[in-house]
């Protein structure tokens, strides 16, 4: 990360951090991140890793184990990821360059909005 | 002239919303039964939130950061959930007792019971949320809250000696028959009502969906340091009248009615339509903002999409979680659980869940990353110390006095 010219304390300013897309529209929380090793033993952080299914380990105990389960048996996937490679910014909160919409981070929000959302009347009418 | 106007608007409009349930009840419960003798805390409350609301106004304005973000990012994810836990319940509990606060209105004005008037609001809470646009809700509940100004006509109405209220006031004497204990747990409560974490969470939301900026700081800090006090100087008025119609009755607050009373007595017919016209609106306005604030807080923690900028088709999983708390909330009261005793333990319940919710927000006010050169001033950050100080004193002491006074018998 010095090579970029700011160091960050990757715990302190990425994790549980708001993400954001271009819009400012938020895309997820960092639930945790992915770590990969270099070429020289150096640790990196090659993707944000988002959804119940990454925050679960976190929490940890039978809560957490209780939200990774419900993740995983609802999606059928893991946790969401965001390449660390399309990160823009990190201030106070994590920009990415991609548009939320283009995104597959969010299953659930996906399912309500077919499912229940769309169904009720004025859904999709911004409130006047 | 656009910026007068803005900042009166929003002067006004604090004022009406700042008052709601729990204040309603707790300033008439303890000025019906110590009279003048718990005055004091409402100042201090008052101050407190004051403070509070402007480090996280300042923080949202500038960093677009609504507190619960803040909250997980600096507390973590495990201590973060637990505070979402207990916010949930306490802010849930707090939007039963409002909707049962709303229909309880209703009742009084047209003799319908309120259980059958719950679900009518519950509808209606969720209509407002779902179409309404932030700012309209906000001006119009704000504005018909100001009727509520009718209990400071009705305490000059019912002419006190002032000297006399004054005295009472800066010395405060238990009245006889009344424990210490007791006093300290009314104190609490009293406290729990003005400082509820749900408005810190509607505050800092409010202030992303009304794209507060740097610029905007002067009608934010307008709006708290001048609206809220005149807010709380109502809270006042109802203690006031409470003190002054009810405590020599030795009658003892347990309804809705009986907050109302003192108003009927100075004013007659005309003060009880204005009371009760102010009472629906602050206790509707409150309960879309308990309402909102469920959905904001766990969206936050969550990182969803929140907020009623986006059509609720964009926001589906907030839209969803603030539905099943509206029904939630509606199911309660419609056990037939006294609203009046919902509101008393809520507000109770808010004192214990208050430093988890303050200690993030005055950490992340004096971070740069954060609010840039507008960190927190020697003054704001001493103050805010001594209210940590406080906040977790009542917080510990909260439970162990409710159990000890059974619930303030």
């Amino acid at each position: 990360m010095a090579a970029t010219g700011r160091q960050y304390d990757a715990a302190l300013s990425l994790l549980d951090r708001q993400v954001v897309d271009p819009r400012k529209l938020p895309v997820a929380n960092v639930d945790d991140v992915e770590l990969e090793t270099g070429e020289n033993g150096e640790l990196w952080v090659s993707a944000i890793l988002v959804g119940p299914a990454a925050l679960g380990p976190r929490i940890g105990g039978l809560v957490g184990r209780i939200m990774t389960g419900a993740a995983q048996r609802l999606s059928g996937r893991g946790p969401g990821r965001i390449p660390f490679a399309i990160v823009t910014d990190i201030g106070s909160a994590v920009t990415v360059s991609v548009p939320v919409a283009d995104l597959d981070v969010q299953p659930l929000e996906r399912w309500l909005r077919d499912h229940v959302i769309q169904r009720i009347p004025g859904a999709s009418n911004a409130a006047e | 002239m656009k910026k007068v106007f803005a900042i009166t608007l929003g002067i006004l409009t604090a004022i009406g919303g700042f008052v709601d349930i729990g204040d309603l009840v707790a300033n008439a419960l303890i000025g019906s039964r110590y009279a003048f003798a718990l005055a004091w805390v409402v100042p201090i409350g008052v101050l407190g939130i004051c403070l509070y609301a402007e480090m996280c106004g300042r923080v949202a304005a500038i960093s677009g950061r609504p507190v619960f973000d803040v909250i997980r990012e600096r507390l973590g994810p495990r201590l973060a959930l637990a505070n979402l836990a207990a916010s949930l319940l306490v802010t849930g509990l707090t939007l039963a007792a409002e909707i049962g606060g709303v229909a309880l209105a209703m009742e009084l004005a047209t003799s319908v019971n309120y259980l059958l008037w719950v679900p009518l609001v519950g509808v209606l809470v969720w209509i407002v949320i779902w179409r309404v646009k932030f700012q309209h809700m906000e001006t119009a509940f704000g504005l018909l809250g100001l009727f509520l100004v009718v209990f400071a006509v009705a305490w000059w109405k019912l002419g006190p000696h002032w000297g006399n209220v004054l005295h009472q006031v800066t010395h405060p004497a238990l009245p006889p028959n009344e424990g210490l204990p007791t006093y300290l747990y009314y104190a609490i409560a009293l406290f729990g009502a003005a400082m509820t974490p749900y408005e810190v969470f509607f505050f800092s939301s409010g202030a992303v969906e009304e794209h507060w900026r740097r610029n905007d700081l002067t009608v934010m800090r307008a709006n708290v340091f001048v609206g809220f006090p005149l807010g709380g100087l109502l809270s006042l008025a109802i203690m006031g009248t409470a003190a002054l119609v009810l405590f020599p009755l030795g009658v003892q607050v347990d309804s809705l009615g009986q907050v109302a009373l003192p108003v009927v007595v100075a004013l007659g017919k005309i003060g009880l339509a204005v009371v009760l016209v102010g009472i629906f609106a602050a206790t509707f306005g409150a309960a879309l903002e308990t309402g909102l604030s469920v959905g904001y807080t766990a969206a936050q923690f969550f990182g969803w999409q929140w907020g009623k900028l986006v059509r609720p088709l964009n926001a589906a999983r907030f839209h969803v979680f603030t539905l099943i708390s509206l029904l939630g909330g509606v199911l309660l009261i419609m056990t037939t659980l006294d609203p009046i005793k919902v509101t008393e333990y809520s507000i109770v319940f808010s004192a214990v869940a208050l430093p988890l919710t303050y200690l993030p927000i005055l950490i992340v006010a004096n971070d740069k990353d954060y609010v840039g050169d507008r960190v927190n001033g020697r003054i704001a950050n001493a103050l805010g110390m001594i209210y940590l100080v406080i906040v977790v004193a009542a917080s510990a002491a909260a439970i162990p006095l409710m159990i000890a006074t059974k619930a303030g018998q």
